[in-house]
């Protein structure tokens, strides 16, 4: 059979079947009549003999065709016009749908770009990261002794200062082992990547450009590889240009820079950076070979640094994907928000389900006329789908749309430092999943409904001209979605409560420093400048001395670490009397190093003694601990007077004061875990880092009474003026740098209010919608009982009732979800129970507020019931 | 719709009377569902309209084939006449409803002794 002919020639193949049958007929008419039978009872008589016409026609045709797929598109075109017809439906519907389906695209975008995606190097899933960090020895050591993969490490935030260019320029550098690149399988765009061997003293004098700054520092100029640039005062070849979508560790990143392995720096070596160390597991290695043989590398590495390390250093390494290692922070943040969208898609079902249910009421009669013409119940099921996934079909298209746009804006509204937010962009898996998604949600909002209307009673139906009264179960099912869809947008509700609660907190937390008026600016000599202490601190005397003789200062101090700023600057101390109680090593502290003034200027308050003075520079040592140190070290005494020193120091300090405690390592915590206290020391030439030499980053803070873009550009000037090799970089107020640390809850927190928003509409249509079919359909009720004497209140109770039996019953369900399903999303909360009662009595009331409201309208509609009217309508 | 497979008989049966009726002569649709009632002393049920979804089977399948002319009675018809396939394909049913039967016939009668 050739399929296409008999498409071709179908048309002619019904028309023969129609005129066949009409013949069929009319012979059978002849026949009766002239066996004395009156035309018209002849007639009948033929077409009861035949049986059902319609059917024949349809079964006789069926046979030339591919049913499944000719009856799907006839359906799609009859739900076609069905939607067309019903304009304001079809257009809610599918603006409702477009809005869950849109921003759960959005936002599975970024599952997937960032989550699922693989990372963008040959053999992604080969890569590993080692979960503990390593300084430069332990690399090396590691890197001699693992078999199982080849390992690289990175440090980030390493700054350097590019001079004899025009003005000097702060760079962002990465230190890279010299394996980096060639275990991540990353080619250069210009040039080479670093050869092995490439990160030993005398060989590592090289750097790698990223596109960005190659284009807009150099102009693209492929004659670069070769040349030199000076790099913090040092001359480094430049051998490579990495290509624009390279962006590794992270976008920030503008060069790579070799690690200087000196084992005869001994600091440098065994205690410079500790850095996270990614792998490239072997040819026939396992993860779990790996992970063991890392165990075994830990079990012996502390015994090769030259001092005892604590027993709980690195104590639970492992090895976990590269790709797991780099998203982890983001994981738990993402997930929550797919889950909101999906709750709020949830509701967006749940709305079309009740539209179209309350459609069903007038479609009934029509099914009833349709089953009664012939058409099976399958047949009528499948039409009633139809409708909803072609509902849906839309939405997922309009939703499409809305993902494109929002997924721009969440681009924007996500902090820059989430992990790989660049690379998220809409693929074929987001697609597919859209339409997956769009399917499914044509068939949940259809099938109930569906269903329901298929299974109506024909006769009923049929019977209950024009009322088209909805029976008493599609009632129950609407009231449930209606319960369902308030006790969604309850718990979204609730979440975005606890998150804007959180986030208040978050934001109302005292930092312990005054973020007004404050200007900072990063004022960075090259380190060879400050090989000569002196010079180093007369020029920061210098800038000192020239800011604050300008107008509008009113105070300016340097500090090497400012806080919330994203450094830390650890140093081990001894600290008198104090014996470490787990064994051995002198405890770890965050060594602030400040000018003067600098309590002052930043709006720190002393707890007790006083702060430093100009005398402190060059007098007797002294040092400033924080409350929380002083409280850890000193329990139920007195700091003041007691005695510190920095490792390696000849001299004790005495401690001349107590500040408050500062939130400097983000505004939950005051530094970080691995830190034991804090103190502060003035800027001399014996307040050394751990390299043993004085800080030659210093960041400037300026306590200003104007304009801070005046000031920002006198201080350029003052500095160029002193010194034209010193860039000045991240200019920003105080103000900028604490709203900068509390990004990420901030765009967590809109967008889960955004949601919640959108959640808490749906909900309050759902309402509305499902209350005003109900008083519509008891019109004639009310009529009555008004006419027999109700009262407004009457009326007012009887349906107010209907919908607070509704908005409480979601109410209650909405409150058990969300008491056992916040507590997923404790770790995004700060100083905020997952349970706090506040939060889920507030949200209550607001809930029973809000929908109060939506029933109103629909009641006041009951009350105006003239009975007169309604009763006319019988 | 539930007598519609009541009415059936078994699957095939409507087909294979339609064959064996047109083997005998070629006749139209109203003439052939006569002539299978008549014969079947009105013993079979069956709906006049449901020959014509057999018919198409039938012609799809290409075991009859159709031409329209004018009867005796003037009118315009549609005659099926059975093909050279359809012969063969009648042949083959109609042998293996008769084993089919002998053995129901068989079963049945051990049943009742």
């Amino acid at each position: 059979m050739n399929w296409i002919k008999q498409m071709f020639s179908r048309r002619r193949l019904y028309d023969d079947l129609s005129e066949e049958i009409q013949e069929h007929l009319d012979e059978k008419i002849e026949e009766l009549v002239a066996s004395g039978m009156s035309r018209k009872e002849a007639a009948a008589a033929a077409r009861r003999e035949f049986g059902n016409l319609t059917l024949v026609q349809e079964d006789s045709r069926a046979v030339w065709k591919w049913p499944s797929l000719e009856e799907f598109l006839m359906d799609v075109r009859f739900g076609a016009r069905t939607l067309r017809k019903s304009s304001a439906f079809t257009a809610i519907a599918v603006l409702t749908l477009a809005l869950g389906i849109g921003a759960n695209t959005a936002i599975f975008s970024l599952v997937n770009g960032i989550l699922l995606v693989s990372l963008p190097y040959p053999k992604a899933e080969r890569l590993v990261s080692v979960t503990g960090a390593y300084p430069q020895g332990a690399l090396v050591a590691m890197r001699e002794q693992m078999h199982t993969m080849d390992v690289a490490a990175y440090a980030e935030g390493h700054d350097f200062n590019l001079t004899g260019r025009g003005e000097a320029l702060r760079l962002t550098g990465t230190l890279v082992s010299a394996e980096l690149f060639s275990i991540l399988g990353a080619h250069p765009e210009l040039g080479r990547i670093l050869d092995q061997g490439e990160d030993a003293p005398g060989q590592d004098g090289y750097v790698i450009l990223s596109h960005a700054l190659w284009q807009q520092r150099f102009g693209s100029d492929a004659t670069m590889i070769g040349r030199s640039i000076e790099l913090e005062g040092v001359s480094r070849q430049v051998i490579g240009v990495m290509p624009a979508d390279f962006r590794f560790p992270s976008t920030k990143t503008q060069i790579w820079i070799p690690l200087h392995n000196d084992p005869r720096s001994i600091f440098h070596y065994w205690a410079g950076d500790f850095m996270p160390v990614i792998g490239r597991l072997c040819p026939d290695a396992t993860l779990q070979q790996a992970r063991a043989e890392i165990r075994m590398f830990q079990s012996h590495a502390s015994a090769l640094f030259p001092w005892p390390m604590p027993a709980s250093w690195n104590a639970g390494v492992s090895v976990v994907p590269l790709q797991n290692g780099m998203v982890a922070d983001v994981r738990v943040r993402l997930l929550l928000l797919l889950a909101a969208v999906a709750l709020i898609l949830l509701i967006a079902c749940t709305n079309v389900a009740n539209l179209i249910l309350s459609r069903a009421a007038t479609r009934e009669k029509e099914v009833a006329i349709r089953s009664a013409m012939g058409a099976g119940r399958q047949r009528i099921l499948r039409q009633l789908l139809t409708v909803s996934l072609l509902l849906a079909s839309l939405g997922g298209l309009l939703g499409l749309v809305f993902a494109m746009e929002g997924l721009s804006l969440l681009k924007t509204l996500l902090p820059a430092d989430t992990p790989r937010l660049m690379d998220v962009r809409m693929d074929w898996r987001v697609l597919v999943f859209t339409g997956g998604l769009a399917i499914l949600t044509g068939l949940v909002v259809g099938l109930a409904p569906a269903l329901q209307i298929s299974r109506a009673a024909l006769t009923e139906s049929l019977k209950s001209a024009g009322r088209g009264a909805a029976s008493s179960v599609s009632q129950r099912l609407r009231g449930g979605l209606v319960v369902g869809e308030i006790a969604l947008a309850v718990l979204l509700v609730i979440a975005a409560g606890l998150m804007i609660r959180s986030f208040w907190a978050l934001s109302h937390v005292n930092p312990g420093f005054r973020s007004e008026h404050v200007l900072t600016a990063r004022i960075t000599p090259n380190e060879s400048f400050c090989n000569d202490a002196i010079r180093c601190l007369t020029f920061y005397r210098n800038v000192l001395d020239q800011l604050q003789s300008l107008p509008g200062v009113s105070g300016a101090a340097f500090v090497n670490t400012l806080p919330l700023g994203g450094r830390v600057s650890k140093r081990s101390l001894e600290v008198e009397g104090y014996v470490d109680p787990s064994g051995g090593t002198a405890p770890l502290f965050w060594l602030n190093i400040v000018t003067p003034g600098y309590f002052r200027v930043m709006g720190i308050p002393l707890l007790s003694g006083r702060g430093f003075s100009d005398a402190d520079v060059s007098g007797t040592p002294v040092a400033v601990v924080t409350a929380e140190t002083a409280r850890r070290f000193w329990p139920n005494q007195n700091a003041m007077g007691k005695h510190i020193r920095l490792l390696d120091d000849k001299t004790w300090r005495t401690i001349v004061g107590v500040i408050s405690d500062v939130r400097a390592y983000d505004l939950q915590r005051n530094s970080p875990r691995w830190i034991d206290g804090t103190a502060y020391v003035p800027y001399n030439p014996t307040a050394t880092l751990e390299d043993r030499r004085v800080p030659s980053e210093m960041t400037i803070a300026i306590r200003t009474a104007s304009d801070d873009s005046q000031i920002a550009a006198m201080l350029r000037d003052s500095v160029a003026a002193l010194n034209h090799e010193v860039p000045v970089s991240e200019v920003r107020t105080m103000g900028a740098v604490v709203s900068e640390a509390v990004s990420a809850p901030a765009s967590t927190t809109s967008l889960f209010v955004a949601f919640a928003g959108l959640a808490l509409l749906l909900g309050i249509i759902g309402i509305y919608g499902v209350l005003s079919f109900l008083v519509s359909q008891r019109t004639r009720e009310i009529g009555v009982r008004i006419a027999l004497g109700a009262q407004r209140a009457d009326v007012l109770y009887l349906v107010m009732k209907e919908g607070a039996r509704f908005s409480f019953a979601g109410i209650a369900v909405g409150l058990t979800g969300a008491f056992l399903a916040t507590r997923l999303m404790s770790s995004e909360l700060y100083d905020v129970s997952p349970l706090d009662p506040l939060t889920y009595l507030g949200v209550a009331l607001v809930m029973a507020a809000v929908t109060s409201l939506a029933c109103y309208v629909p009641t006041r509609r009951a009350m105006r019931v003239d009975p007169i009217v309604a009763l006319r309508y019988e | 719709m539930k007598n519609r497979e009541q009415r059936d008989l078994f699957p095939g049966a409507l087909e294979m009377m339609i064959l064996r009726t047109l083997k005998r002569q070629p006749l139209h649709g109203y003439a052939l569902v006569q002539h299978i009632k008549r014969t079947s002393n009105d013993l079979l049920q069956i709906e006049e309209g449901s020959l014509y979804p057999a018919l198409q089977r039938l012609l799809k399948e290409e075991l009859v084939k159709a031409e329209w002319a004018v009867s005796s009675t003037n009118r315009r018809v549609r005659i099926y006449k059975l093909t050279a396939a359809g012969a063969k394909h009648l042949q083959r049913q109609v042998s293996s409803f008769e084993r089919m039967l002998e053995g129901i016939t068989r079963v049945l009668a051990r049943g009742e002794s």
